[in-house]
């Protein structure tokens, strides 16, 4: 217990720990924050058009649908309608009609409005015996926060591996290590240890981070507890690992980040890709994929999958452990050689 | 002289790993552009589902997917959430969605209106010359390239200079006989180079080699302005930071104050009004526009950089110079 104190200690004093804990929970408050932002002015449609070429009315028209920008010449238009950042669609009168122009590089969603774009202006009179009915999304956490939240919460997660990790680095370049071996302490009691150094930190980091995020039922807040003790204990074994392989800090937090870049991109990359068959079982094989997925489940309220994910994170849990276990053994063996 | 230093630079590269990083790097970016990027990203235009159940509506067109009871048309809309129904069993026509924003939401009513009736196919002109998928290649292959130079490049660099400054090779300098400004050029140019390099095999890699061929010239001049800023910031660091513990907080901050709002205004509309006055935004769209085929034809921008990268040199100059005279 004695020595578990000094753990947490000399981790309290790494300014890179600390920094690694709360970067997690700021961007958590940010996104917090930001969700009052209003995402959904991405999608709206930008025309362009020519100076003294529309009637007022026809422009008006156009306003309901987006924003409007107006050029001097035709190859200002042109520009800008090529320019590779928007998705401006150009629009020139036609007799009655109108013509429109893209630059041919849009996605579907703006070629297709181009497109229809003229029908549109033709059927603008015909009113019928209309009614329009607008539902309330049904929830905030949707789309991209949605991702972004589940992202954050796995990086808080799978950030606890940073901590013990720079702690056995640490004590690898100030010699600790050697004076380690010396010490009455069994390796068991050491792995331990260290262990604890990385669940304990993940797991406050991780649980601070959900909470800035989320108002969950108890069962639900539990079940994410789960999710997040866990994830914290494969981080922990992952930090245990860094630390054996790396020889210098440099070293290891390369692997730090090497890591951390795979784990968010994996679950995410599949996600959007929406991959599935052989490619998503192979996913599995780095757990930030099946936290992603408990946290993507638990967010839209889908109990019954949460099973299947905590128990590929208790497979990862076991399988990693038994390694670093029997490395260390092989490693004992063949160190008085 | 410089040639030696320039070899024992090269050595120093190849034995931290930098190249083979830089070539994983690679790899990893042409993979995901060649079969991931192209193939999901693309956004279709929102479904209509038609519920008529007496069948008054003559004329519609293909691309409306019918439905044949209310219930059907709310799970439709529940799982495409911007997809608009369309309920014809009364006699009033009843148009039902989920709030988008204003002005999408009136598109997408008169969208479905329209989509009543048979209209005959038109088409928008085309005054572009790329199509989607280029399109497409060249906006990752320069947020990759940019992403490479600003994050993991700066990385590498700054990883390299903390061993020597470890093993106190910066010190030997002082009492070797050259210029010192030559240290500094000999590590620029073999960041410089090894960037350049990069910056050919992505372009010719993940925008295909006729077209790169044509971008080339205009990519590798924003590529090396973007270089130099980058491998001078890394020195500057390494001169100025402790150890390479203090670099690693130092790194993130950079990392997020360099990439993050460039990619907020470049990628999406957020705009922020202060974004004409960040260097970083200027250097990321010229690096852009470069692989778009508009080079920057400005000559401020130019002026600007070349300012921007003596200032830094003259900085990591005099930080060097205190470096060395430091004591042991």
């Amino acid at each position: 217990m004695r020595g578990l104190f000094y753990q947490i200690k000399s981790v309290w004093k790494d300014k890179l720990c600390i920094v690694s804990f709360f970067l997690p929970i700021v961007v958590a408050c940010a996104l917090h924050f930001i969700g009052g932002i209003d995402l959904s002015s991405v999608a709206e449609f930008q025309f362009g058009v020519l100076k003294h070429d529309l009637s007022t009315q026809t422009a008006s028209w156009l306003e309901r649908y987006g924003s409007v920008s107006v050029y001097e010449t035709q190859e200002e238009l042109i520009t800008a309608i090529n320019d590779p950042s928007t998705y401006m669609i150009g629009v020139m009168a036609d007799g009655d009609t109108i013509q429109t122009m893209v630059s041919g590089d849009e996605l579907d969603l703006f070629r297709r409005t181009a497109d229809t774009l003229p029908a549109l202006y033709k059927g603008r009179e015909s009113t019928g015996q209309i009614s329009i009915t607008v539902l309330e999304r049904p929830d905030m956490m949707e789309g991209l926060q949605n991702i972004f939240i589940a992202i954050t919460l796995v990086v808080a997660m799978f950030m606890g591996c940073t901590f013990n990790a720079m702690n056995i680095i640490s004590e690898k370049e100030n010699g600790v290590e050697l004076l380690n071996q010396t010490l009455p302490m069994t390796q068991s009691e050491y792995v331990m240890q260290k262990i604890f150094v990385g669940f304990i930190g993940g797991c406050l980091s991780a649980v601070l981070t959900a909470c800035c995020y989320f108002r969950l039922p108890v069962w639900n807040a539990l079940l994410m507890f789960a999710l997040i003790i866990l994830s914290a204990f494969i981080a922990a074994l992952i930090g245990l690992f860094i630390g054996k392989l790396s020889e210098s800090l440099m070293v290891g937090v390369v692997y730090i980040k090497i890591i951390m870049i795979i784990f968010m991109a994996v679950p995410l990359v599949s996600y959007l890709l929406a991959a599935g068959g052989l490619i998503s079982v192979l996913c599995y094989l780095v757990p930030s994929s099946a936290s992603f997925e408990g946290i993507m489940n638990l967010a839209v309220n889908n109990n019954s999958m949460i099973a299947k994910d905590m128990l590929i994170l208790a497979a990862h849990c076991v399988i990693w452990f038994l390694l670093y276990l029997s490395i260390s053994k092989w490693q004992k063996k063949h160190m008085w050689r | 002289m410089f040639c030696s230093l320039f070899k024992k630079d090269c050595q120093i590269m190849l034995a931290g790993k930098f190249f083979l990083v830089a070539f994983g790097s690679l790899i990893l970016y042409t993979l995901f552009i060649n079969f991931g990027y192209v193939n999901f990203m693309n956004a279709e235009l929102y479904n209509v589902y038609l519920y008529d159940p007496q069948g008054t509506q003559k004329e519609v067109s293909e691309l409306i997917y019918p439905v044949d009871s209310l219930e059907e048309l709310n799970t439709a809309l529940s799982t495409d959430a911007n997809g608009v129904g369309v309920d014809a069993s009364s006699d009033t026509l009843d148009i039902v969605f989920y709030f988008g924003s204003e002005k999408a939401d009136n598109h997408r009513a008169d969208y479905a209106l329209s989509l009543l009736h048979q209209e005959n196919e038109y088409t928008a002109r085309i005054v572009g010359t790329n199509t989607l998928e280029s399109k497409q290649r060249k906006e990752m292959c320069c947020e990759l390239l940019f992403i490479e130079i600003v994050a993991v490049g700066f990385l590498g660099i700054a990883s390299i200079l903390f061993k020597e400054k470890q093993m106190g090779v910066i010190r030997v300098h002082a009492v070797l006989p050259f210029k010192k400004g030559l240290f500094i050029m000999a590590k620029l140019t073999v960041f410089l180079l090894s960037d350049l390099i990069f910056a050919v095999l992505m372009t010719a890699f993940n925008i295909g080699f006729p077209d790169a061929v044509a971008i080339l010239p205009a990519v590798l001049v924003q590529t090396a302005i973007l270089s130099l800023i980058m491998t001078l910031t890394g020195f500057g660091c390494t001169m100025m930071l402790k150890d390479f513990r203090q670099f690693s907080l130092a790194y993130v901050l950079i990392v997020i104050f360099v990439s993050a709002p460039v990619f907020l205004s470049a990628n999406t509309s957020v705009k922020m009004a202060w974004i004409d006055l960040y260097p970083f935004y200027h250097v990321y769209m010229g690096l852009k526009n470069a692989c778009f085929g508009i080079p920057v034809t400005d000559p401020v921008y130019y002026i600007c950089s070349v300012g921007g990268i003596v200032i830094l040199f003259l900085i990591v100059r005099t930080a060097f110079h205190r470096e060395m005279g430091k004591e042991g």
